[in-house]
């Protein structure tokens, strides 16, 4: 659906992106995944048409995005980082606007209307100003004008920045349900976003993707596919810890203050025996966590590894 | 087409309904009104006093009355225009839904002339306010209609320069006082171009700079005179300034 081929941009002359290469096929849902300045927001602006690269080249659905920016864009929803709507505007007038901007068929232009509104759930706001609305209901007009012409592809930039959290749950979920309808690109610096949306990561860093893979391939690759377990005992915590290295598949054992953490190989057999050995000893479990190899490890791993270079 | 419309209609919506536009227009009719009602009276008077049996007075409401009314509405249009179009372009990228005509599947040119069609309706709504002045003073006095209908095209097409150089000043900046400021200062500027004309020993200079007059142009309106080079010259500067706009536009897909 989306494919870039050594892509650049620069401003001047500092390099914002350099060489990026990916396809996203349709229906996916990705993650594009980066510190604040890595050049997430050019790479998706490029891909929206609203700026042209120094050097490469997108083409969305075989249309070449330089050469043939208007039917690129026809097939494009896009949410900037700062909702681009209108404050003096209606909802509903602002949405019929956008879809008759964006060349939705005059006699669909109510329907689309009224689809976005009720996907985005603005229904009960649609004849308020949107100038009045609150951040979270702004982000979702935003929402909604990227969805009112049905676009096959979404592109999201940072769509929870500046939401209160439940707000920002309430987005996530509503990105959620559009997964399926939709090849959706979401840009972000907050892991769990991906975490819970996405199927496959790009993490950019630096302008260049330092990973591109699904986000269990990630953490398998990442970690050598080995588990770490945080235990909490009540009591005879050094003396639970000392004995916890002689179980089998344990690898290493640390006693860290409040928890002790347990790094194991990867199987659920070796987690299975720890917590059993931990009930056996009688020091009264409080808390056991499995953790895989956090995209929150891998997002740091990855990111400080390229600017060490 | 359509992009155009929908821009367009957009637009001049959100400019009828704002509050800058009654407070401008406001405060033209109040100054109207009273110098145009001044100029009524003072003609009165004076056809009053020269209505002589036998004797035509060589009086005439069109040069006496309605000249230096539409003067008065150029003077206006020159501060008045740039306030309106201000926001055109300006405004869109300070708060960020240029992002939202840019990522649109519009041309540049769509938008420019959508900008550009709201710009000269919302001035044009002012000067259909300014035109009933003349068409009530029908109900006093007869005159012939036909020269004061090509003044009034004068003042839509020389209003049109002015919106397009508005436009094109709205979309050089983000900050809608600096966008007023350079609109205002390109006006003055087309009125001084013609400043160099007559120097005596360019003629051929002088001859390009009197055509590049809008003031002669416009006279020619206002006199009665609907010229063929004057709709040129007219249609020429708005094609120039919505043209660049154009360009301004298109430069943010390549900067």
């Amino acid at each position: 659906m989306i494919e870039v081929k050594d892509l650049s941009k620069t401003y001047g002359d500092r390099p914002a992106i350099r060489g990026l290469n990916f396809t996203v096929q349709k229906g996916e849902v990705v993650g594009f995944l980066g510190p604040n300045g890595a050049g997430k927001s050019t790479t998706m602006k490029i891909i929206t048409g609203y700026m042209a690269p120094s050097s490469g080249e997108v083409k969305v659905a075989g249309f070449d995005v330089f050469e043939d920016p208007i039917e690129v864009k026809r097939r494009i929803g896009y949410l900037p980082e700062t909702p681009p709507v209108y404050t003096d505007m209606y909802v509903k007038d602002f949405l019929r606007f956008v879809a008759n901007l964006k060349g939705v068929p005059r006699d669909k232009v109510t329907a689309m209307v009224n689809a976005s509104l009720e996907k985005t759930g603005l229904g009960d706001v649609q004849g308020r100003l949107i100038g009045n609305l609150s951040k979270g209901f702004r982000q979702r007009v935003g929402l909604a004008q990227a969805l009112v012409s049905d676009p096959e592809i979404l592109i999201l930039d940072e769509p929870t920045v500046g939401l209160d959290p439940k707000q920002v749950s309430e987005m996530r979920s509503l990105i959620k349900s559009l997964k399926g309808q939709h090849t959706i690109i979401l840009s972000t610096h907050i892991l769990p976003e991906v975490q819970a949306n996405c199927e496959k990561v790009i993490i950019i860093n630096g302008g260049r993707i330092v990973a591109e893979d699904s986000l269990s391939g990630l953490s398998k690759r990442m970690s050598g596919g080995g588990h770490s377990v945080t235990v909490k005992v009540r009591r005879n915590q050094d003396a639970v810890a000392k004995t916890l290295a002689a179980v089998a598949g344990v690898l290493r054992v640390k006693n860290s203050g409040n928890f002790i953490e347990v790094e194991c190989d990867g199987s659920e057999d070796s987690v299975e025996k720890v917590a059993a050995h931990v009930v056996a000893s009688g020091a009264g479990l409080v808390e056991l966590q499995v953790q895989a190899l956090a995209l929150e490890d891998i997002f740091i791993k990855l990111t400080s590894k390229e600017l060490t270079h | 087409m359509r992009a155009i419309f929908t821009l367009a209609g957009k637009d001049l919506r959100n400019l009828l309904t704002s509050p800058m536009f009654y407070v401008v227009s406001g405060l033209c009719s109040v100054l109207w009104s009273y110098s145009y009602i001044r100029a009524l009276l003072m003609f009165a008077e004076k056809s009053r006093m020269y209505m002589q049996p036998g004797q035509d007075g060589g009086m005439n409401l069109q040069r006496e009355v309605f000249l230096m009314h539409i003067s008065q509405i150029n003077l206006l249009y020159v501060f008045v225009v740039p306030a309106l179009t201000m926001r055109l372009l300006a405004e869109e990228k300070r708060m960020r839904t240029y992002d939202l005509l840019l990522t649109s599947p519009v041309s540049a040119t769509d938008i420019a002339l959508g900008k550009f069609l709201a710009g000269l309706g919302a001035v044009s709504v002012l000067t259909g306010i300014s035109f009933m002045y003349s068409l009530l003073t029908r109900m006093v006095a007869d005159y012939p209609m036909a020269p004061l209908l090509s003044a009034y095209a004068g003042v839509v097409l020389v209003s049109g320069a002015y919106v397009g150089v508005g436009l094109f000043a709205s979309s050089l900046t983000e900050s809608v006082m600096l966008s007023v400021i350079l609109g205002l200062i390109f006006n003055i500027m087309l009125w001084f171009i013609s400043q160099g004309a007559g120097t005596e020993n360019m003629p051929m200079l002088s001859a390009v700079l009197e055509y590049m007059s809008l003031g002669q142009h416009f006279l020619n309106f206002i006199m009665g005179a609907v010229k063929l080079s004057s709709l040129v010259f007219f249609a020429s500067v708005i094609g120039l300034f919505v043209f660049l706009t154009q360009r301004v536009v298109e430069s943010s897909r390549w900067r």
